[in-house]
């Protein structure tokens, strides 16, 4: 029997891996594409920020893939299986988007010959039934280099790739820019050898044939993926030890490897709020948390088009132009905003969120107050805020 | 690009950190080529320690590999962190 390709989408927050899926998904050569998207956190918002069509099937999966030891994984891939085999659905390759925050180790040790054992009939099923054709690492090219001097994660994601793609290059114009991007192409080859690097901008750019199925060979990537593949398995063989030993309780948070300080949380709203005034919002918090405000994503309702939703990014400093989609993904119309923050405290940001819609200077201010404690850059924001609400 | 970053916004060095480290468990432990060694972070589960610990994998060959943890994140950990180990771990 044909085993089903398996293709791993990662990248670091906001490298632009739903932006490549909903290309991917409005391509007729991929109808036959089943989706698995992971998200970080328990709030999932980018199944409504994929466009799903007709013919494809996706699973949203909250909580990262990585932390639970990749058993998330194999369980969506059996889920697959059953429904196909039962006839419900048909698919002929299967694409895992993960979380910006993923390590590859786990996830790949679910899927190679050679990777962590199965531990029942679930997992020899998947493994008759799954390959792993290729992993594809997006690399945002205003915001990489700092992932990779930052967060080991983003090394990891490079380091295990076949295929590395680039973003947001159009954004480059001036010669400067060009030659950072020269810069960061190194600093990739330094990396990872063997992985080819692509530029999701450039005319040649095919997603079919970075979406051919090929052969994952983790020895051809290097020492490195070899050795984190290796310490990932007597990671897990001392944690198995250290559960028996300890007898952990229900509450017991399963395996992390993000540490407290990255934290995921999320505002709603009812009603609908002013662009402009989200925008002030916005673009003071990313100007004030900088890099430890890792990624913002989420749907607004517009107070003055409520029925066409708009779409919020930012990566760390990085504020991206909304887009409008024309209707709501879902019969969920309210605003929501996910954060995933590095030691940033979610009620400052609640409190200055309601202030700069509401324009309320003084209780911004006190936000800001607030905020001011965690980093000495919120200081130089509150005044710009103050500025901003009463200008 | 990256000119667009904040110039002020701390960077951790993880690449070269994480060889620096490397080299270090090289030269403790007096590893020969044919011993791979690995080095990663995880949250750290144990009570009172910062929440990102260092892993380090010693991959000898035949052998089981030798797990070192250091519970601070990468970016943090110093020559003498490794100053304890002269001793097996338990």
């Amino acid at each position: 029997m044909r085993k089903v390709p398996v293709f791993v989408l990662t990248g670091f927050l906001g490298a632009g891996k739903s932006t490549l899926l909903n290309r991917l998904l409005d391509d007729p050569a991929f109808a036959g594409t089943a989706v698995i998207i992971n998200e970080f956190g328990d709030v999932a918002l980018d199944q409504d920020l994929v466009r799903i069509g007709k013919t494809e099937i996706a699973r949203t999966t909250t909580g990262c893939l990585c932390c639970t030891i990749g058993s998330d994984l194999r369980s969506s891939l059996h889920e697959l299986h059953v429904l196909a085999h039962i006839g419900e659905i048909a698919f002929d390759r299967v694409i895992v988007e993960t979380t910006g925050l993923a390590d590859p180790a786990p996830l790949v040790n679910q899927l190679i010959p050679c990777g962590a054992a199965a531990t029942g009939l679930r997992d020899h099923v998947v493994a008759k039934a799954f390959e792993l054709a290729g992993i594809i690492t997006l690399v945002d090219t205003v915001t990489g280099e700092i992932s990779i001097e930052n967060h080991f994660e983003a090394v990891k994601q490079i380091a295990f790739s076949d295929r590395i793609v680039l973003t947001k290059t159009d954004l480059a114009h001036d010669p400067a820019s060009l030659r950072d991007i020269d810069a960061l192409k190194k600093r990739l080859s330094t990396l990872n050898r063997s992985a080819s690097v692509v530029d999701a901008k450039h005319p040649d750019f095919s997603l079919s044939s970075l979406f051919q199925p090929r052969d994952y060979a983790p020895a051809s990537l290097g020492g490195d993926v070899i050795g984190w593949l290796a310490l990932e398995e007597a990671i897990r063989d001392d944690h198995v030890h250290s559960v028996v030993k300890t007898v952990e309780t229900a509450s017991t948070p399963p395996f992390e490897r993000h540490g407290a300080r990255i934290r995921t949380f999320s505002i709603t709203r009812t009603e609908p709020a002013s662009p402009a005034a989200f925008g002030k919002f916005l673009n003071l918090l990313t100007l004030s948390a900088g890099p430890r405000l890792l990624r913002v994503k989420g749907l607004l309702q517009d107070r003055d088009d409520p029925e066409r939703p708009r779409v919020i990014h930012a990566v760390q400093h990085a504020v991206f132009p909304t887009t409008i989609l024309d209707s709501w993904p879902s019969e969920d119309r309210r605003t929501r905003v996910v954060f995933i923050t590095d030691g940033i405290d979610p009620e400052p940001v609640r409190q200055l969120f309601e202030a700069a819609l509401a324009n309320r200077p003084r209780k911004a201010r006190r936000a800001l107050g607030a905020l001011s404690t965690m980093a000495e850059t919120f200081r130089s924001g509150a005044s710009q805020l103050a500025r901003a609400l009463t200008g | 690009m990256n000119r667009l970053a904040n110039p002020l916004a701390p960077r951790r060095a993880l690449p070269e950190k994480t060889r620096q480290i490397k080299e270090w468990t090289r030269e403790l432990f007096k590893l020969d080529d044919a011993v791979v060694v690995a080095i990663t972070e995880l949250a750290c589960r144990d009570e009172d320690c910062p929440d990102i610990e260092t892993v380090i994998g010693i991959m000898r060959p035949g052998e089981k590999i030798e797990t070192r943890r250091i519970h601070k994140p990468i970016a943090d950990v110093e020559r003498l962190d490794f100053a304890a180990w002269t001793e097996p771990p338990s």
